[in-house]
């Protein structure tokens, strides 16, 4: 018989990292994605009972994220007015190729409209089915697919786009 | 499966294990080099996607539940002495509202359900009888007087009219025994000058600060009994 408290630790350490990965990709800030997981993961712990089933806990969990996030838009509509497309990606130094590829690629990610990233990151991130992606979004799963297709496809394109690393990307 | 069937549905899936999609791969080496190409790009985006998840996360989330459990704790224990004080003040209300509250509204229904309470009690041909003077020395408790005694009286003693000491005679009637009540005023119950229902009537007389309700049945003439106490009552201040 697990306690609620160890329900709760266990449910943070697992999942955590996904959460905040997920949050981060949805408002590009660091600190407001660590806000975000923390609002999250405090109302994971009041409503904790309501959890039945453990397999669905990270969808719940990116479903009340979810929820946050639109909360916040609603809280502070001025101070999210705009921001510099450069300054959303993270900023340390980059070093080796592998670095410098994925920078280059987060800053491609991040430039996709946010109906197509975010079932894309649901998907490679979070690991859920079309099924799954369409019940968390909210659509339907032909609508999930198409979006998925486009942000590839997309993305891809970007990369072919890229002369000068071009040799690195080209399959 | 087509070209542009699979190239969307691996766009869509790069992982995909549909039938279909392991079909056409096997039967075509290009669209297995396709759906090599395209995973490859995913693991790039999945790699990309990685960002540091701050170390200290863990410990922030677990701090932040448990100092929220500790308020919610706060606040239950208040929660739960109030709701212990408003349970205790709800059934006192009751109680007092219970054991205290009349359930009858006005003199009338009262009278009448005393009446019938103790009608066997007394026959009208009883031989006993009360004198003048120990049901002065009732009256006294009223600060009423008899002056002359009304009739033959049959019974006399204290009795609690609705809570009230009252004081509870019983004259021979007619017929049957006539019943009076001498009530202090009261606000509890309404002020009824004459009621009835089958077999008795009953009528009430306000004074300063008793009521005088004779209650009998339909031969006795309460007029006349009602013109005989006020003649024969007084009252001292």
């Amino acid at each position: 018989m697990m306690t609620k408290q160890v329900r709760y630790e266990a449910l943070v350490k697992a999942l955590h990292g996904d959460l905040y990965r997920y949050a981060y990709w949805l408002c590009h800030e660091k600190q407001v994605a660590e806000d975000l997981v923390q609002e999250t993961f405090l109302r994971a712990w009041r409503a904790l009972d309501s959890l039945k089933d453990e397999k669905a806990a990270k969808s719940w969990l990116i479903t009340i994220l979810r929820r946050e996030n639109a909360r916040r838009f609603e809280r502070k509509r001025f101070d999210m007015s705009e921001y510099e497309e450069a300054s959303i990606t993270d900023t340390k130094s980059v070093t080796t190729e592998q670095e410098l590829e994925n920078h280059w690629l987060r800053d491609k990610i991040s430039q996709l409209p946010p109906e197509y990233s975010e079932p894309l990151i649901l998907q490679v991130l979070g690991g859920f089915s079309g099924e799954d992606i369409a019940a968390i979004l909210d659509l339907n799963k032909n609508t999930v697919m198409t979006r998925l297709f486009r942000a590839r496809n997309q993305l891809k394109e970007a990369l072919e786009a890229e002369p000068v690393k071009r040799g690195i990307y080209n399959g | 499966m087509d070209d542009l069937q699979f190239r969307r549905a691996i766009y869509a899936d790069p992982n995909n294990q549909d039938d279909d999609a392991i079909l056409a791969q096997e039967q075509d080496p290009s669209k297995k080099q396709f759906a090599q190409e395209i995973c490859q790009l995913d693991e790039k985006i999945k790699q990309a996607l990685q960002v540091p998840v701050p170390d200290d996360l863990v410990d922030k989330l677990i701090l932040r539940q448990t100092l929220a459990t500790h308020q919610v704790q706060k606040r239950k224990t208040r929660v739960h002495l109030a709701l212990a004080a408003s349970v205790a003040i709800v059934g006192g209300l009751v109680l007092n509202f219970m054991q205290f509250s009349s359930a009858y509204h006005n003199l009338g229904d009262y009278a009448l359900a005393h009446v019938y309470h103790e009608q066997g009690n007394v026959a009208n041909n009883a031989s006993s009888q009360v004198t003048l003077a120990s049901l002065n020395q009732k009256m006294a408790t009223f600060d009423g007087n008899f002056s002359q005694s009304l009739g033959k009286l049959l019974w006399a003693d204290y009795c609690r009219f609705d809570g009230m000491k009252s004081l509870h005679l019983v004259y021979q009637g007619k017929t049957s025994p006539v019943t009076v009540f001498i009530v202090p005023k009261n606000e509890q119950l309404s002020f009824s000058d004459s009621f009835n229902d089958e077999a008795l009537f009953g009528s009430s007389l306000e004074f300063n600060r008793s009521n005088i309700i004779v209650v009998g049945d339909k031969n006795e003439s309460l007029g006349a009994w009602q013109k005989n106490i006020s003649e024969k009552v007084s009252w001292s201040i």
